[in-house]
């Protein structure tokens, strides 16, 4: 088990180097200068000139990425090129929103996910399952901007229940919950579709197996084999799909925050990419790799704990 | 006794089962609305009337009218082509490379494979619209640079689905032997390898294409997709959305339309795979 | 199953009353003005880098001129921190009576101090170096001089007239007197806490939030009415409106956009306020690409261009035509009737009013008969991307196919800059008649390869304009009406510099479109908004909410 961690972990460095590496060059291949965003168009060349030694933007490149290697390694990620703030502490600020925001998703998910795909599963092909199906399809289908847009529209104006003004206050647990809900539903709502056609197609082909079959000529009650044998089947899908859900969790959660004004990661990396702040977006692409390996650490651990077959390989 | 072919067996299934005929029903509506905007459309979706700006819906102009005076209908009708369009290319291209890719990698093992796998798994650890939204910026918006990224996106899932079937099927008995006989690997992909994962990848296929164009929905609704004029679904929702209380049937419309053929083409993978699936196919 | 329903209404119930049940606690009903922007984060808080709206709406909280626009009003200048001043006969020197008792702002363990001289000194200083200020160019060849504790002397090699002077001078850019010992202590911190003298004090910034200001007691114009400001960034449009409908905000920026001010006005408790000076969108014809060295499809794309159709785009309420290169209210520009009148009077037309019979003619008089094909550069950002959307479609309409390629904004001003552009709309508004002529007129400012490039996209002063051989300048023009001293005869020496300007067709002036901002009713600005330099309405001492 613990070999078995190990290598998982070890498997994460180069990811994140490369990851590094990739945003690196990237966001300097794109045209247009910090500096230049910076001063703006009224600004003469030598001032531009100027900003850009300030900036440390006319040293070579290779300067520029060991700089950049130092701060992963050290985990700290320096100073904002277009503002000079550390950047850590942006990120303190607003990876709690972001988090907040993917939990909620995955909570809403698997709570009404599992048990409407159970349902759906065990009703197969009657009106309700067609239904189930239909709407499923439907979550998964709709882009999650177009269903913020439209839950904004329905609560926020015709009933004017729920704020669209960012992320609330974060040390002020109300007031964060009331700014959650509606970017939550938004993303809860897509994770549960998402849940419910796994929890449903899982259910199916567990209740094919024999051991179904067997349990139920034991005599075991309904329930007791949802409970004990279904549900730890379904349960292992979803586990193993943690890593897969968790990355369009996160790409789900950049759209809701920019609909919503949220002030998270996913604000926050297209704000540095528009300004080409350089090291803030290196450094919110780091986080965003940490988070998905983490996830998918997390997740084979677990199936690994779960499924004995997978420990001794 | 007749013997009914196999393919003709498969066409009768899928009509049969409703998921792929109303899938295939959708899909087929879909694509050629896309192929005859030109014809379909009442009014030139790039001509402007600002003195006749947003207006509701009504008998001249269905969808109503734009925030430049442009009827709705006649770009959505347009949108829908370039939005189709963009999907369709992007997944073929990435159909083929990843294919090709994910065999290769199968059938050649050793470090190509992990090499391979590994850059393609590091490619799916970041969220499409993260990744989409950089490369973007170094592209800069437009339909090709978009239809790249979307390729690229596409490339390793495709390459992955056929990973894996790739490592089994290139274990049996016929193509031990033909590689014995001394046949090229080149051929024994092409002929042995590939005729048993294309049900598979057909299947996929069909569920990408909704993917793809939710993707360039969000690109452009994030600002760096196919730009206006060009309409395209997402960027008339991203556009519309600033007309919200003043116009709301362009966004409303324009993301109907991307919801339909998403679920259309999702509908008909769904049903695709229910009937490929041995599995499910056998109750 | 049985127990999953009953579990799942009871969690249902209790994450619907949660939300119901919870009350938000930032709409409170304080003294506090909220203002959002469209914006996602500051860029530069220190006031001699500050441009961008967002952030001169916080900058000019925070700091004071020598000498002020009159607030609402920039057609008038009257005292600030300087109570009085007065210029030598010879027009070199400009001395200024500071006024007493200017307290800065205290900061970290500085209580403040009376603002003096020195700090004036200072303060032009570092705005005339180039390592500190963006705007240092507009004070070259300038010397300070502190002569006493409340008198400051400004030095120039020649004379300037009032009207290019005082701007230099005034609560803008440059001007913002940053105070010496604050800006010493603080260093690199200055630009995101910044210390001045004005009626808020800078308290805090939360990132991509807001920025936080609060009442300065000891303020020497009076106390302000409101206890403090709050700046929020927010690019989302919807989030603006829906925070300015659930009274969470007082005040938000709009876009120049028609159906934006109807839909908002049309809101309950909200009120619009459209003001100026606006900026000038102005059509550049690049004279170093072809075809548009020859004059004839210049003025076909003139008359191929209906000015009217453009201010309707943007929205009649908020846009006017403008017929000059120097756009009203700006001393030196020209009325419609001028130009008129002068056409006729030398026997041209100097309007190009819309004729789309005329331009395919001209387009193939040039060579163009079956129409003109160009690719061109345009921002995404919407105050540009809208009128030159409507500009494409009626170009389109007499065989002009221009194919557009939309680029993000700092790259629309790089790529404009590297003269990638055959045609550039630019939209500003520069504080003389004397600076946006020599910035897009003068043969100095020419991209790339002038002496000092700015922007002029024309190549002006380097082309022959009008097809006689001849290469065509109005530098001496520029230059003349610079130094005299008479602003008379230098809006005489203007308006004739643009009737040639016309004539050659070299740009096409479209329109001037104002600033929009919505606010709640309950906010009284305290004066009248007519105009503002800073891009938002101005927030000061006498602004409050009933």
């Amino acid at each position: 088990m613990l070999a078995f961690s190990i290598r998982r972990i070890l498997v994460a460095i180069p990811t994140l180097l490369i990851v590094l590496t990739i945003t690196f060059v990237l966001i300097r291949i794109a045209p247009g200068d910090p500096a230049e965003v910076r001063l703006g168009d009224y600004a003469s060349k030598e001032a531009v000139e100027a900003l850009r030694r300030q900036m440390g933007l006319d040293r070579s490149m290779w300067v520029q990425y060991l700089e950049a290697l130092k701060g992963l390694v050290q985990a700290d990620f320096g100073r904002s090129i277009i503002n000079g703030r550390p950047i850590s502490g942006d990120l303190k600020r607003a990876l709690p929103y972001t988090i907040q925001l993917t939990l909620f998703g995955i909570m809403f998910g698997v709570l009404f996910g599992i048990p409407t795909g159970v349902y759906s599963a065990l009703r197969r092909n009657t009106l309700t399952d067609y239904i189930g199906r239909t709407l499923s399809l439907g979550g998964l289908s709709i882009p999650s901007f177009y269903l913020g847009i439209l839950l904004m529209l329905v609560f926020s104006i015709h009933i004017p229940l729920f704020p669209v003004v960012g992320g609330g206050d974060i040390h002020d647990l109300a007031d964060n919950l009331y700014h959650l809900f509606l970017p939550g539903l938004t993303l809860g709502l897509v994770m549960t579709a998402y849940v419910t056609r796994m929890t449903r197609s899982s259910v199916l082909n567990t209740l094919n197996e024999d051991f179904i079959r067997t349990a139920r000529a034991k005599g075991l009650s309904e329930r007791k084999v949802i409970y004990k044998h279904l549900l730890r089947n379904a349960l292992l899908s979803i586990v193993a799909l943690i890593g897969v859900y968790s990355i369009i969790l996160t790409g789900g959660s950049v759209m809701v925050e920019i609909v919503f004004s949220r002030p998270g990661l996913g604000r926050m990396m297209i704000g540095a990419l528009k300004q080409r702040d350089y090291t803030t977006l290196q450094a919110v692409m780091i986080v965003f790799a940490t988070f998905v390996v983490l996830i998918n650490l997390i997740a084979d651990l677990l199936y690994g704990l779960v499924d004995p077959r997978v420990r001794r390989k | 006794m007749q013997r009914l072919s196999r393919s003709r067996k498969l066409l009768r299934t899928f009509l049969r089962n409703r998921t792929s005929f109303i899938g295939a029903c959708m899909s087929l509506t879909l694509i050629i609305i896309a192929i005859f905007s030109y014809w379909l459309a009442p009014y030139d979706p790039l001509k402007q009337n600002v003195y006749y700006r947003l207006t509701p819906p009504e008998m001249t102009h269905i969808f109503g009218t734009d925030e430049y005076g442009r009827d709705v209908f006649s770009r959505v009708l347009t949108g829908a082509r370039t939005s189709l369009f963009v999907g369709i290319v992007s997944v073929a291209i990435g159909m083929i490379v990843g294919t090709m890719m994910g065999m290769v990698a199968g059938y050649a093992g050793g470090r190509q494979e992990t090499a391979i796998m590994r850059f393609l798994d590091i490619m799916m650890s970041f969220p499409d619209e993260v990744f989409g939204v950089m490369v973007m910026i170094v592209l800069g918006p437009g339909m090709l640079n978009v239809i790249i990224v979307i390729t690229i996106l596409m490339i390793p899932r495709f390459a992955r689905v056929c990973h894996a079937p790739t490592l089994g099927i290139k274990e049996m008995d016929h193509i031990v032997s033909a590689k014995a006989i001394g046949a090229g690997s080149g051929r024994i992909i092409i002929r042995h390898i590939l005729p048993n994962i294309f049900g598979d990848v057909l299947v996929m296929t069909t569920l990408w294409l909704g993917t793809a164009i939710r993707l360039e929905a969000s690109l452009s609704f994030l600002g760096v997709g196919v730009p206006p004029p060009t309409p395209t679904l997402g960027n008339m929702v991203r556009v519309g959305v600033d007309f919200l209380a003043t116009g709301p049937w362009i966004s409303l419309f324009a993301g109907l339309a991307i919801l339909f053929a998403v679920f259309a083409f999702n509908l008909l993978g769904d049903g695709l795979r229910d009937i490929t699936d041995p599995k499910l196919y056998a109750r | 199953m049985k127990t999953l329903r009953p579990a799942l209404t009871i969690v249902i119930l209790i994450g619907v009353l949660l939300c119901f049940g919870v009350q938000p606690t930032s709409a409170a009903k304080d003294n506090v003005l909220r203002i959002a922007f469209d914006a996602a984060d500051i860029t530069d808080l220190h006031p001699h880098f500050a441009h961008t709206t967002q952030d001169r709406g916080v900058v000019h909280l925070i700091f004071n001129g020598l000498v002020r626009y009159k607030t609402g009003d920039i057609g008038k200048f009257v005292p600030d921190l300087a109570e009085s001043w007065e210029v030598s006969r010879d027009g070199l020197t400009w001395t200024f009576h500071l006024r007493k008792g200017v307290m800065v702002h205290p900061w970290k363990n500085n209580p403040g101090y009376e603002l003096t001289s020195e700090d004036v000194v200072y303060s032009f200083t570092s705005a005339a170096d180039k390592n500190k200020s963006a705007w240092a160019v507009e004070y070259a060849g300038m010397q300070f001089k502190a002569i006493d504790q409340y008198t400051v002397q400004v030095i120039l090699e020649k004379p300037l007239s009032e009207l290019l002077f005082l701007p230099k001078m005034a609560d803008y850019a440059g001007g913002l007197i940053i105070p010496k010992k604050a800006v010493e202590d603080l260093g690199e911190g200055f630009k995101s806490h910044p210390v001045g003298t004005g009626p808020f004090v800078f308290k805090k910034y939360l990132p991509k939030e807001k920025a936080i200001t609060v009442r300065n007691e000891k303020f020497y114009r009076g106390t302000p009415k409101l206890d403090g400001v709050e700046v929020f960034y927010m690019p989302d449009m919807s989030s603006r409106k829906f925070g300015l409908q659930s009274k969470e905000l007082d005040v938000i920026e709009g876009p120049p956009s028609q159906p934006w001010v109807d839909e908002m006005r049309a809101l309950r408790g909200v009120e619009v306020d459209v003001f100026g000076p606006g900026e000038a969108g102005v059509l550049y014809f690049n004279m170093a690409k072809k075809p548009f060295d020859d004059i004839r499809v210049r003025r076909a794309i003139a008359y191929a261009l209906s000015r009217d159709e453009v201010v309707t785009t943007i929205g009649k309420a908020i846009a006017d035509p403008v017929f000059s290169q120097i756009p009203q209210p700006q001393p030196g520009y020209l009325t419609r009737d001028e130009v008129l009148l002068r056409g006729k009077m030398d026997g041209k037309d100097y309007l190009y009013e819309v004729d789309r019979n005329k331009a395919k003619k001209l387009l193939s008089d040039a060579g163009f008969p079956k129409g003109l094909k160009t690719t061109v550069f345009m921002t995404e950002r919407g105050e540009y991307a809208v009128p030159f959307q409507n500009i494409v479609a009626q170009l389109r309409e007499a065989g002009i196919d221009v194919k557009v390629t939309v680029v993000d904004h700092p790259t629309y001003h790089h790529n404009i800059r590297a003269d990638m552009n055959p045609i550039v709309e630019y939209n500003c508004w520069r504080p003389t008649a004397d600076v946006r002529l020599t910035h897009f007129h003068h043969s100095d400012s020419i991209v790339k390869t002038g002496k000092k490039p700015v922007t002029n996209f024309m190549h002006l002063g380097e082309k022959d304009a009008d097809g006689d051989g001849k290469v065509d300048s109005v530098d001496y023009q520029i230059e003349v009406a610079r130094d005299l001293l008479d602003s008379g005869a230098q809006k005489a020496v203007w308006k004739e510099t643009q009737f040639k300007l016309l004539d050659w067709c070299v740009s096409y002036p479209l329109f001037i479109k104002k600033f929009t901002f919505a606010r709640r009713n309950n906010v009284q600005w305290g004066y009248d908004l007519t105009s503002t330099l800073i891009l938002s309405p101005q927030i000061n001492e006498l602004t409050s909410i009933k």
